[in-house]
């Protein structure tokens, strides 16, 4: 029971980066801008929420009493940091009518390097790893439960791993599916990813549109990066590890659609708890190989391409996505 | 107009100019950051970023042996460029150099140690290891049309993880201390060894072999591949329209599939080149190697022109060496970030050339000469290929609108 506790609980954890990371791609992507930076945007939030948080908030007051609001407020703080990041992407690709390709792969190189750069200027010069310190995580206390009173396989699984970016990222994936299907705004952003002229003509101010979306994104991003440190063991490290590419790619597997990222995420994240935690656990055959876990690290990858081969089908990407937007061909 | 107006600037012209600018706004902003992180510091000394940023431009100019690491480094860096730059010419991004890189270098190294292959033979296993890690995604997006993103970027992990499976599992790659990384190159098989011309020790640096002159030589094949043959020109169009090639007889999935087996070999090229150097030592990795990455913005300050990626890649390779010089006083990470800067001015290459245009087109109006170019509004063409020089510039703006 633990074993699966365990599984489950670290397949959420994981799925957080992933999930708010992937609508945020969807967002700028069904707006008509593609969002390859979402790596580079997730390492800025985690910067600036790990120095806010341990800088200014830590051993405050506020930090003893309320240290939820505390989370809240850092995810903010990470949000924006993402968003006015994401400016960059949408001024060059918007405004300028830039390659967006182009201006995502420099945000990527930048963001790394100049995580690394403010760490050793603001913490000491060679270290570049922030800790976040422990008050961001839920306990059972929290909930008014006694941890003693529980089982022990409850308490793995409901509060392990539980951090308030956990329901921030499924309640996004619920204001998503609202946004984009329900409102007037969504079916507005994703007429400008499919056919902005046809958009123009019918009033809608399509470059403000795609900033908007690009902004959305942005903030998702950064709160994505922020959620990775707390998956990643609660520690800043200048570095996401690929989970931006990986969210692209939970958003392509996911459709741009909302409820199916949220699945895509779960699902990747899945195979990859599997390959983290399955090595250790009894039961898994190590087929006389030395370090199996490096197997088992393999199989998320190679799933994911197979179950794309026989769901390519569906796939479809935003039609007007990576064409800059000129009034003049409408 | 049938012949250029005199004293026009051409479109190579005009991309140099706009890559110089680049350059210098990079550098601009690097420098700013780091008055910026001066001042930040407990006590500042306003001199020191001046310093440190003169010794950055001049660093590998100081000796020999930094000079030649300027060539040691760009070799790699050009093949990966190449790499990624081929993809693009197809309209295919090709995020996944670095996992062709990876397996392409294990097994070079697989070849050279195991097999007690010569250094050619060697490189010619990564090629081929690299050309089929580079078939997968273009397979996937011939047959399945699965975005080359999402397939390169899984295919990347798959090989790290790969690679450090397989090396934990050949103990004859590791017999010498301390057992955790694949043995030097020298100890095992010297014949492995990149060929250095004899100039190793007349230059006193383990830094020069061949490798800038296989990359150079398969830049100007690149160039000659897409600029004078069928293939090249198929590819070309891929890169325009997939949909209108098809339309004109191309083969566009095989062109596709092609294409990427021809990006993934580059890449795994380049990592025989880099690790048949017999420099540094192959060993478990815990995140994907940098180098594939950094075959992007050689590529893209070039504009994927080949023998454009020969001088990115040397400027790169220059600006790294020159990183060192960052070391101690910030990071040598300061290098990236003003690479990024570049980057990210020259996205907007295009708008600048394109003011350079309508600056010239206003004085040729003021000259009295006439203005044939029909709309005011020139679409921008994606790429500097020498078919839109050669378009003449009149009465086809539409077309050009087209080929988008």
């Amino acid at each position: 029971m633990d074993v699966v506790a365990i599984i489950i609980s670290k397949t959420i954890l994981f799925s957080i980066p992933l999930m708010l990371g992937a609508l945020a791609g969807m967002f700028s992507e069904r707006s008509g801008v593609i969002n390859i930076a979402l790596e580079g945007i997730m390492i800025f939030g985690s910067l600036f929420a790990a120095i806010f948080i341990t800088k200014a908030m830590v051993d405050t007051p506020l930090a003893e009493n309320h240290p939820q609001f505390v989370v809240f407020l850092t995810a903010i703080i990470a949000g924006l940091a993402g968003l006015i990041f994401s400016l960059l992407l949408a001024y060059a690709a918007i405004r300028l009518k830039a390659n967006q390709v182009i201006t995502g792969t420099a945000l990527n190189i930048f963001a790394p390097s100049f995580a690394i750069l403010v760490a050793y200027a603001v913490i000491t010069l060679g270290v570049s790893d922030i800790p976040i310190p422990n008050l961001i995580k839920f306990s059972a206390s929290d909930f008014g439960l006694d941890p003693t009173q529980i089982p022990n396989w409850v308490n793995t699984l409901l509060f392990k791993n539980l951090y308030l970016t956990t329901f921030i990222a499924f309640f996004a994936v619920a204001i998503a599916f609202v946004v984009l299907y329900k409102t007037k705004f969504g079916l507005r952003l994703r007429a400008c990813g499919e056919h902005p002229q046809a958009a123009d003509s019918v009033g809608i101010k399509v470059l403000r549109m795609r900033y908007i979306g690009v902004a959305i994104s942005g903030f998702l991003a950064g709160i994505a990066g922020f959620s990775y440190s707390m998956a990643n063991g609660g520690v800043h490290q200048a570095d996401v590890q690929g989970f931006g590419f990986l969210a692209l790619a939970v958003m392509i597997f996911g459709n741009w659609k909302p409820l199916k990222i949220l699945f895509a995420a779960l699902f990747f994240s899945f195979f990859k708890t599997i390959a983290v935690v399955g090595s250790t656990l009894p039961g898994f055959p190590d087929f006389g190989l030395q370090h199996v876990e490096y197997l088992y690290r393999v199989l998320p990858y190679i799933i994911t391409l197979v179950v794309l081969a026989f769901t390519s089908k569906s796939s479809r990407a935003p039609k007007a996505e990576g064409i800059p937007y000129d009034p003049g061909t409408r | 107009m049938m012949a250029k107006s005199r004293k026009e600037l051409s479109e190579g012209t005009l991309n140099i100019i706009s890559s110089i600018i680049s350059i210098l706004g990079g550098l601009l902003i690097g420098f700013l950051i780091l008055i910026l992180l001066e001042i930040t510091k407990s006590e500042s000394t306003i001199s020191t970023p001046f310093t440190v940023m003169r010794n950055f431009l001049t660093y590998p100019l100081q000796d020999s042996g930094k000079f030649i690491k300027v060539f040691y480094n760009a070799a790699p860096l050009i093949l990966c460029g190449l790499a990624v730059g081929f993809a693009f010419k197809a309209g295919l991004f090709n995020i996944g150099a670095t996992g062709q890189y990876t397996l392409g270098a294990f097994f070079a190294l697989v070849a050279a140690i195991l097999w007690q292959f010569p250094w050619w033979a060697a490189m010619l296993v990564g090629m081929v290891v690299g050309a089929f890690w580079g078939f997968i995604p273009g397979f996937f997006k011939a047959v399945f049309n699965i975005n080359e993103v999402i397939t390169t970027i899984m295919l990347n992990w798959a090989a790290l993880n790969l690679a450090n499976l397989l090396l934990y599992n050949m103990p004859k790659l590791r017999i010498i201390p301390p057992y955790n990384r694949v043995d030097k190159l020298i100890a095992r098989n010297p014949s492995a060894l990149l060929p250095d011309l004899g100039l190793k020790e007349l230059l006193g640096t383990d830094f020069f072999n061949i490798g800038i002159i296989i990359a150079i030589v398969l830049a100007v094949v690149m160039f000659i591949v897409l600029n004078k043959t069928t293939f090249g020109y198929e590819v070309k169009a891929c890169g325009f329209n997939k949909n209108a090639s098809t339309y004109a007889g191309i083969k566009a999935k095989r062109t596709i599939i092609m294409t990427m087996v021809i990006s993934g070999a580059l890449a795994g090229i380049a990592g025989g080149v880099s690790f048949l150097a017999g420099t540094i030592q192959f060993n478990i990795e815990s995140n994907l190697l940098a180098m594939g990455f950094n075959g992007i913005p050689v590529a893209l300050l070039a504009n994927s022109h080949p023998l454009g990626i020969i001088a990115s890649g040397l400027f790169i390779g220059y600006m790294q060496v020159g990183g060192q010089a960052f070391e101690g006083v910030y990071s040598s990470e300061m290098t990236n970030v003003i690479l990024s800067v570049i980057i990210y001015f020259s996205a907007f290459a295009l708008i600048v050339s394109q003011v350079i245009k309508n600056i010239q087109k206003k004085n040729r109006l003021k000259r009295g000469e006439s203005d044939e170019d029909g709309s005011e509004s020139v679409s921008v063409p994606e790429t500097d290929d020498s078919e839109s020089e050669d378009s003449p510039e009149g009465a086809n703006a539409k077309t050009m609108e087209v080929s988008k």
